[in-house]
């Protein structure tokens, strides 16, 4: 299964949150290759911390591949390369996890004709060879939105199940612009249908995941008076209200990422390390990341609202 | 080591020879044009080209060492890129203006049958058998000119798109891989695509035609565009159902020969360079490569390795009573 | 130079990589299928051999290269010249691509007209002097960038035949490629053929030494690297259903179903040098030895089969108790 994580704007943890779940998936046993497209800034190396490896494969990256510069993009095994202590570790049973890195030196392009051809053959290589391959986009209407909107649509990619993540963040900006990505004009609906995908069946590919999102419930907030404890519940409800009418509402959310600082700040992997014993981490946060990364591929939870 | 007992025909591949002259002899290339300005631009033509035969038998001798040489001619009529006449007004017309002029036509081609003979489709065959020449840095990761449909002798200028915050260059100049000192860069349209149905250029066509002649062109190893003998009924009315190689002359020397020569107009010259551009990479059939190069070499007639090599020309001054239009 | 046109100075090194991979078809394809399949020129027959296994084999085509080397100790060494590159498929179900060249002790200085090269299928001159020993060290290591990248050349035709419209792209399980590289030193001909080195590396790499008489022809020497990647591909893939079928946890439909497509699709592929030259067959022998290619896959098997009769038994039970 192929997952495509978008994002109305930066800031919103995409790449984080994406790479997290990928990690959960390999450590539940399933193959899982990592591919940074978000072309602008690549940064999936220091989420997986192999920035030396990383290094020593730039101008070999997906970028270098996607213009018909090197034949092959770089892979890297994070389990072997990983600068992280308790990646390299991982536990029995638990499958491969592959990175497909940016160039630094990359940046944005038009597509053509070639960079499709090549992205598709590109994905459905993958799609024969992992269980579960996570596409990380630039924020925005971006090329690389456009790029694997092209792609998916071409025949032999057709018969290939295809998902899309829209994270955002929970605020009325960012409820309004992740709609707006998804539905508005130009959206990946709209661009999509242009490109020839079935819209019903794209709309049924399409969840959002809410991330950084306070829970006025949660210990954090105990201290706070009744009276800020009131007005958030009230602006979380009006959230609920605001999400729901701009058609991104329950049923399309297929999770919610609390705020955790150590996602905000460390921009890394939440290892069990980290909530267990070092517990810097919050458990809920990785409860919903490993919840999110069951998800992805539970039908119930796309079937057509 | 002993013979294996146990065979199975489909694993095991054969390259059948086909007869060969010393030397393939075109005495012309007709189109519409030449026809259409009458019969005494083809008087004209087969006078000046006579000259010229007379040339190429004496240099082929000269090979032979004196020994009479196998030359086989041939003609050539466009009836791919435009039709007009018919075979049973046409043919004959070419027949009596070369025997006036005192030239024998043993073989009379179309040009379509270098498309297409005998439902085995040449051209496409001949597509898939380039090889681009690789220009400085190829490492094995260029997309294939197959996808493209232009052959270039060189490197071109590269395009202008680029990376978001990509680095701006200027105009480069393209580069010719054999350049000596300054390139002369050339780039061959091989085919077209209109209305679905693929055209084949003119150099493309004509490179199938000097391979045909080279005795190089094979299908599942079996020889292609194989002449079929005239016995003297009259011309069809209809181009389609002429053999797209027709032996004229029963006593002719084999079509296929060790080398060519073509005699044409010199506004043919572009056309011909470009012929060369593909033949220097295409890759022919090994099989047909190797038997022409030992049985060349055996009559002590060893071609050059290189097929475009094997292709010579003469390009005359057209009568200037006889100017034609643009190309074919 | 010396050597007379037509004439290909006496390679002294061949250097080859082997790519892999299950076909992306649901069912494996017949004899005829596979030629249509494997037809990458119109005018050039397929290879089909029906005996002791349904094994077709694709023309050669060229791909033209003009770079350097890829060497052990740096050294720059600019070649010339063309790579072939073919498609074997085995009972209709195991995909490989091998790109591989020749190469001469020595070559001209300057770049010949492209005509000389094309001539010389599947040889790559180098400028100069070639350095053997670092030329096939380097391949194997792998090319750098800019360097002759056999990998990608064979990659490249495979994409290209993995977007064959007869293809319905259904795999029936998911599995990896495995990379083969190969070099062949020349040794005086009526010497017999050696393996001096097979190499399990990382990330599905595998490397082969060989030592090869001169009389023997390159291709047969890709053929022998072919039949080692396909047995060693067997063992790889099916090794790691068994790792992540994680019998011991897993429940019996879990196991069953992760084991079942090792039986519907691989178990019947194992036949060691059933294609392969007959001057070259020996050098399994090695691999038999040390480290044992088909008692270890013998073994896979029968773990197989164990799992899949243990977790009959409850069915079987569940037939009788309800009988």
């Amino acid at each position: 299964m192929l997952i495509f994580a978008a994002s109305d704007k930066g800031g919103t943890g995409r790449s984080v949150t994406s790479a997290n779940l990928a990690y959960h998936r390999a450590l539940a046993g399933d193959d899982v290759c990592y591919l940074d497209f978000d072309f602008g800034s690549p940064t999936a190396s220091a989420v997986f911390d192999v920035a030396d490896a990383r290094e020593a494969a730039e101008d070999r990256g997906l970028h270098s591949y996607l213009i018909g510069e090197v034949g092959e993009p770089e892979r890297i095994d994070i389990w072997a390369r990983t600068e992280h202590q308790v990646l390299r570790d991982p536990p029995p049973g638990c499958g491969r996890l592959v990175l497909m890195p940016g160039d630094v030196s990359g940046g944005e392009f038009a597509t053509t004709g070639d960079h499709v051809r090549l992205c598709v053959d590109l994905l459905m290589k993958l799609y024969y060879e992992f269980d579960l391959v996570v596409v990380d986009l630039s924020a925005g209407r971006s090329y690389a939105v456009d790029m694997v909107l092209e792609a998916t649509a071409q025949t032999e990619m057709r018969e290939i199940t295809a998902r899309w993540l829209v994270f955002h963040r929970w605020t009325r900006q960012h409820v309004a612009a992740a709609a707006s990505l998804v539905f508005g004009e130009r959206g990946i609906v709209a661009g999509g249908v242009d490109r020839g995908h079935e819209e019903e069946a794209l709309r049924g590919a399409i969840r959002f995941v809410r991330a950084a999102v306070p829970d006025p419930e949660s210990p954090l907030w105990s201290q706070v008076s009744p009276t800020q404890s009131a007005w958030m519940r009230k602006t979380d409800s009006d959230l609920k209200q605001l999400a729901s009418n701009h058609g991104i509402g329950y049923s399309q959310v297929l999770g919610s990422i609390p705020l955790e600082p150590v996602l905000q700040w460390r921009e890394q992997l939440i290892t069990d390390e980290d909530v267990l014993d070092s517990q810097i981490a919050n458990m809920e946060t990785w409860r919903a990341l490993s919840g999110l990364a069951a998800r992805l591929t539970d039908d119930k939870y796309w079937e057509q609202a | 080591m002993t013979e294996a007992v146990f065979r199975e025909t489909t694993a095991e591949l054969r390259t059948q020879s086909v007869p060969l002259a010393h030397l393939s002899l075109e005495l012309g290339h007709l189109y519409m044009e030449d026809f259409e300005a009458g019969p005494e631009r083809l008087r004209e033509h087969f006078a000046e080209v006579r000259l010229w035969v007379d040339a190429a038998r004496a240099s082929a001798a000269r090979r032979t060492g004196g020994k009479r040489p196998r030359i086989s001619t041939c003609f050539l009529i466009d009836d791919y890129f435009t039709r007009f006449s018919t075979p049973a007004e046409l043919v004959p017309l070419v027949l009596k203006e070369a025997e006036e002029a005192g030239l024998v036509i043993d073989y009379l081609a179309r040009e379509s049958g270098c498309a297409v003979a005998d439902r085995i489709e040449l051209a496409e065959s001949v597509r898939h058998r380039l090889v681009e020449s690789p220009p400085p840095g190829s490492y094995g990761s260029r997309p294939s000119v197959s996808q493209t449909g232009w052959l270039a002798n060189g490197q071109r200028t590269p395009s202008t798109k680029r990376a978001a915050l990509g680095e701006v260059r200027g105009w480069q100049p393209p580069q010719e891989t054999a350049a000596r000192n300054h390139s002369v860069f050339m780039d061959v349209e091989l085919w077209s695509e209109k209305d679905g149905r693929r055209l084949w250029s003119c150099p493309f066509l004509a490179a199938v035609w000097q391979l045909a002649r080279l005795g190089l062109l094979r299908h599942l190893g079996e020889p292609v565009l194989v002449p079929r003998p005239w016995t003297g009924e009259d011309f069809p009315t209809d181009w389609d159902r002429l053999p797209p190689l027709l032996q004229l002359n029963p006593r002719a020397a084999a079509f296929s020969a060790y080398r060519t020569c073509t005699l044409m107009p010199n506004r043919f010259l572009a056309v011909e360079d470009a012929v060369r551009l593909i033949l220097d990479q295409t890759e022919v059939d090994s099989g047909a490569l190797r038997q022409v190069a030992e049985r060349s070499a055996r009559e002590g007639l060893a071609v050059p390795a290189a097929v475009a090599q094997r292709a010579t020309y003469v390009f005359y001054e057209e009568p200037v009573n006889a100017t034609a239009p643009e190309g074919p | 130079m010396t050597t007379a046109p037509g004439q290909p100075a006496r390679p002294v090194l061949a250097c080859g990589e082997v790519r892999t991979c299950l076909l992306p078809s649901f069912q494996a394809l017949d004899g005829r299928a596979a030629a249509q399949l494997l037809r990458l020129r119109a005018d050039e027959h397929v290879r089909v051999s029906e005996r002791p296994n349904l094994y077709a084999l694709s023309p050669e085509v060229l791909t033209g290269v003009d770079c350097r080397l890829p060497t052990s100790n740096g050294a720059k060494v600019r070649a010339v010249g063309t790579v072939a590159t073919r498609v074997a498929l085995t009972e209709g179900r195991l995909l490989q691509s091998t790109a591989y060249f020749s190469a001469p002790a020595a070559g001209p200085d300057t770049r010949r007209p492209w005509g000389h090269y094309l001539v010389r299928p599947g040889v790559v001159e180098p400028f100069g002097k070639l350095p053997e020993q670092a030329t096939a060290e380097g391949v194997l290591r792998g090319a750098g960038r800019g360097e002759l990248d056999l990998g990608t050349i064979a990659e490249s035709l495979l994409t290209r035949l993995l977007r064959h419209p007869l293809l319905d792209r259904k795999v029936p399980f998911k599995s990896r490629r495995t990379h083969l590289r190969w070099t062949a030193r020349r040794i005086p001909a009526g010497e017999r053929a050696e393996l001096t080195r097979f190499t399990l590396a990382e990330d599905g790499l595998r490397t082969v030494e060989l030592r090869l008489p001169e009389d023997t022809p390159v291709s047969a020497a890709a053929g022998l690297c072919e039949d080692l990647a396909l047995h060693d591909w067997l063992l790889t893939t099916v090794v790691h259903m068994l790792d992540s079928s994680r019998l011991a946890a897993a429940d019996g439909r879990a196991a069953v179903q992760a084991l079942r497509p090792a039986v519907d699709h691989l178990l019947h592929l194992w036949m060691p040098h059933a294609q392969v030259d007959r001057s070259l067959v020996h050098l399994w022998e090695v691999l038999e030895r040390e480290p044992g290619f088909t008692r270890q896959w013998q073994n896979l098997v029968q773990r197989i089969r164990d799992q899949l009769a243990v977790q009959a038994i409850p069915l079987l039970h569940q037939a009788l108790s309800t009988s």
